[in-house]
């Protein structure tokens, strides 16, 4: 018996060895070059990924991608953040309240003092920190929300595209009347359902205004007339009016890009990281997305966008206590925001962030439309800073299917704001 | 052989209630107090507060829905599944060529993913889909208020039916023919047969798929989340969508109230529920 039980004491070993060397992430001893995980949203578009392939190839170090569905993005980081899993790199949100949701004095590395931010303006001003300390390294664009317009529709209804809700409530019926849905929303996906009352806040929201109040709160979603109530309002009227396509309930983000591509439906709102859907909607056919589609922004009373920093391409630094790990993933911030981000930004032909780094050339025409709509008078999304708004889909999903009238769908995510704002003990709570 | 002696029976209970112990009571008691915590991922504190999560789930309209929603949805699953599925043993009882063919034809969606069976079938369920191009109408199955629930638990059903059905037809071939003979020697017709025979015999497979069924339903999260994500509103928004959903918000205590809410709902339905139906397997 002596011998079998040897041999079981050298499989477990092996067993227990090589269990053990799989947690770690170093790579092989002594070439200081080590294996990092970045946990990356699935949308990230080609050059981004190709940018991670630059590093590993400049650096040596190698990055194991894990892979978040923007289907979900936001509940599936949490979930695996919450079990305590850390990756060297994480991109996710860079506003305050995604970042809040991340404990960030806890849990992430301060990157105040890097060369990047100097470069940046203002930006951080307004994301990707939290009591004047710098977490995130942003290298996308903001996000810029408006209305895409089919333009051969509107040309053909002889209408111009709304930059208010009362232009938009207007060309409902001639759009209608020319058999095409006039916009297009898709509660199937849940979150896109948000984008339009959150347009209308803008009008409300000039100088972060109206979200400065409820995270001080020194208003509430739910007083009386209060913009997010006027917003809701708008929202069910609009879909009272017929305004939006029959299947609201099912249909996917995807099909609203198809339908936008093709002229089923005048419009749909939506934010600028998500091009690459439409141009894959349009079976990568820039030229069709060119000659078809527009971007206008629009507000409750003016021409105005929404814009907010993304998760693709903001990165952060969790800390995991291996100083050759945190040493590299620091390596990879300075990479994707050093010289090699004008060839990003080229191959990308995205905006820059960085002051110094030029606009590229050749950008679609719809991206240039994104560009003027945020040049000509953009404002931060209104719930940018306030903790627990991440219940707003789910609240308008119920509004879309008549359980909730806006008041009480107001002092419902109210209530969320405030469970958020009392656990990130933010001040005037 | 009776052994009398209780201490006879502890080693060949022992591995069950390890088992049992290290995978099932000891991460429940390690988890539970959570409930009752301001965990939360905006802070590294968590910190004992009572009943405050489930007072917050109440105040924001979630946990009254999400209980009805559960225990409707669990019913009709349960319903349906074993409605079906008797309907297909009684049908598929006899070995033959044929039945074996159907059999695992019927038990095929069992070896499916639940999400990829749910993606299939909103694909199908579409307005636009095959299901409406077939039937000729227009008609947001999973859209609608008033099919959405009823849709998921068929689907639900079409899922899981085969295997319930192979238990069936276990507990039907177990059913001595001698018995079902003399029955019909004494002038019973089938459904005679059926009601004062077969079903009566069929109490402990019947036990079983209830007791599963509805069990398995009780904690339903799959199907939901690739059908209709707990839409439309919050029609098919059962405890573990909410759960799912509280907890990418970060707020960790109140999804683990849910959680446990659902262990709760589970034990209060299925302990009176198997100990009835035991009762009844005895007492006929």
């Amino acid at each position: 018996m002596r011998a079998p039980s040897r041999l079981l004491g050298a499989a477990i070993g092996a067993a227990l060895a090589l269990s053990l060397s799989g947690c770690g992430s170093s790579a092989p001893e002594g070439t200081g070059q080590v294996k990092l995980t970045l946990w990356h949203n699935s949308a990230d578009p080609a050059p981004l990924l190709e940018m991670y392939k630059k590093f590993e190839k400049q650096s040596g170090h190698k990055i194991e991608l894990v892979s978040i569905p923007s289907d979900g993005f936001e509940d599936t980081t949490q979930t695996k953040w919450a079990t305590g899993d850390r990756p060297d790199i994480l991109e996710y949100h860079a506003t305050t309240s995604g970042l809040l949701a991340l404990n960030p004095a806890e849990n992430l590395r301060d990157l105040t003092g890097e060369a990047y931010i100097a470069r940046s303006g203002d930006l951080y001003q307004s994301a990707g920190s939290v009591n004047g300390k710098v977490y995130a390294a942003i290298t996308g664009f903001p996000q810029v929300f408006g209305l895409y317009y089919n333009k051969k529709v509107f040309t053909a209804a002889g209408l111009t595209p709304p930059t208010n809700f009362a232009e938009l409530a207007a060309a409902c019926p001639t759009l209608k009347a020319a058999g095409v849905t006039p916009v297009f929303e898709s509660g199937g996906s849940i979150w896109p359902v948000q984008i339009l009352p959150i347009l209308y806040l803008a009008g409300a929201n000039q100088s972060n205004a109206y979200g400065k109040a409820i995270a001080g709160h020194s208003s509430t979603l739910a007083d009386a007339g209060s913009p997010f109530v006027a917003g809701l309002t708008a929202y069910a009227k609009l879909k009272a009016d017929g305004c939006f396509n029959k299947d609201i309930v099912t249909a996917k983000f995807e099909d609203s890009m198809k339908a936008l591509v093709t002229g089923k439906a005048a419009m749909v709102a939506q934010h600028s990281d998500m091009l690459p859907a439409l141009l894959a909607a349009a079976g990568g056919d820039q030229k069709t997305v060119d000659e078809s589609v527009g971007f206008v922004g629009l507000s409750s009373d003016k021409p105005l966008a929404t814009y907010a920093p993304g998760p693709i391409g903001t990165f952060y630094l969790p800390k995991t206590g291996d100083a050759a790990r945190e040493k590299a993933s620091l390596d990879f911030v300075r990479f994707m925001t050093g010289p090699a981000y004008a060839e990003y930004v080229t191959a990308s032909k995205t905006f820059p962030v960085f002051k110094d780094v030029p606009n590229p050339q050749g950008v679609s025409s719809v991206l240039q439309d994104v560009k003027k709509a945020y040049d000509t008078g953009a404002v931060i999304a209104f719930n940018s800073d306030i903790p627990g708004m991440g219940g707003l889909a789910q609240l308008m999903s119920e509004l879309i299917a008549g359980q909730k009238d806006p008041q009480k769908a107001a002092t419902q995510l109210q209530g969320q704001v405030e469970q958020a704002a009392k656990a990130a003990g933010l001040p005037g709570w | 052989m009776v052994m009398r002696n209780r201490a006879a029976w502890l080693p060949w209970a022992l591995p069950a209630i390890v088992l049992v112990t290290v995978f099932f009571v000891a991460p429940f008691l390690l988890n539970v107090r959570f409930a009752f915590s301001s965990w939360t991922s905006f802070r590294a504190e968590i910190t004992w507060n009572g009943l405050e999560n489930v007072r917050t789930l109440i105040d924001q309209d979630l946990l009254a829905n999400a209980v009805t929603v559960t225990v409707l949805y669990a019913i009709l699953c349960m319903a349906i599944q074993n409605t079906v599925s008797l309907s297909l043993a009684l049908a598929l009882q006899r070995t033959s060529g044929i039945n074996t063919v159907f059999r695992s034809a019927f038990f095929l969606p069992t070896l499916i993913s639940p999400l990829a069976a749910g993606y299939i079938w909103r694909g199908l369920l579409a307005p636009d889909g095959a299901i409406n191009s077939f039937l000729g109408v227009e008609w947001a199955w999973l859209g609608e208020p008033s099919t959405a629930l009823v849709v998921v638990a068929f689907i639900d059903a079409w899922k899981w039916s085969g295997l319930i059905t192979l238990v069936y037809i276990a507990g039907l071939n177990s059913i001595p023919k001698s018995l079902l003979e003399s029955a019909k020697v004494d002038g019973a017709g089938p459904w005679t047969r059926f009601r004062r025979v077969v079903f009566p015999l069929l109490a402990p497979a019947l036990t079983f798929n209830v007791a599963v069924t509805l069990v398995g339903a009780l904690s339903a999260y799959d199907v939901i989340a690739a059908t209709t994500g707990g839409g439309p509103g919050d029609h098919t928004r059962a405890l573990n969508v909410v759960m799912r959903q509280q907890w990418g918000q970060g707020f960790f205590g109140s999804a683990s109230a849910l959680g446990f809410t659902v262990t709760l709902l589970v034990i209060a339905t299925a302990v009176p529920l198997v100990w009835w139906l035991r009762r009844r397997e005895v007492t006929g």
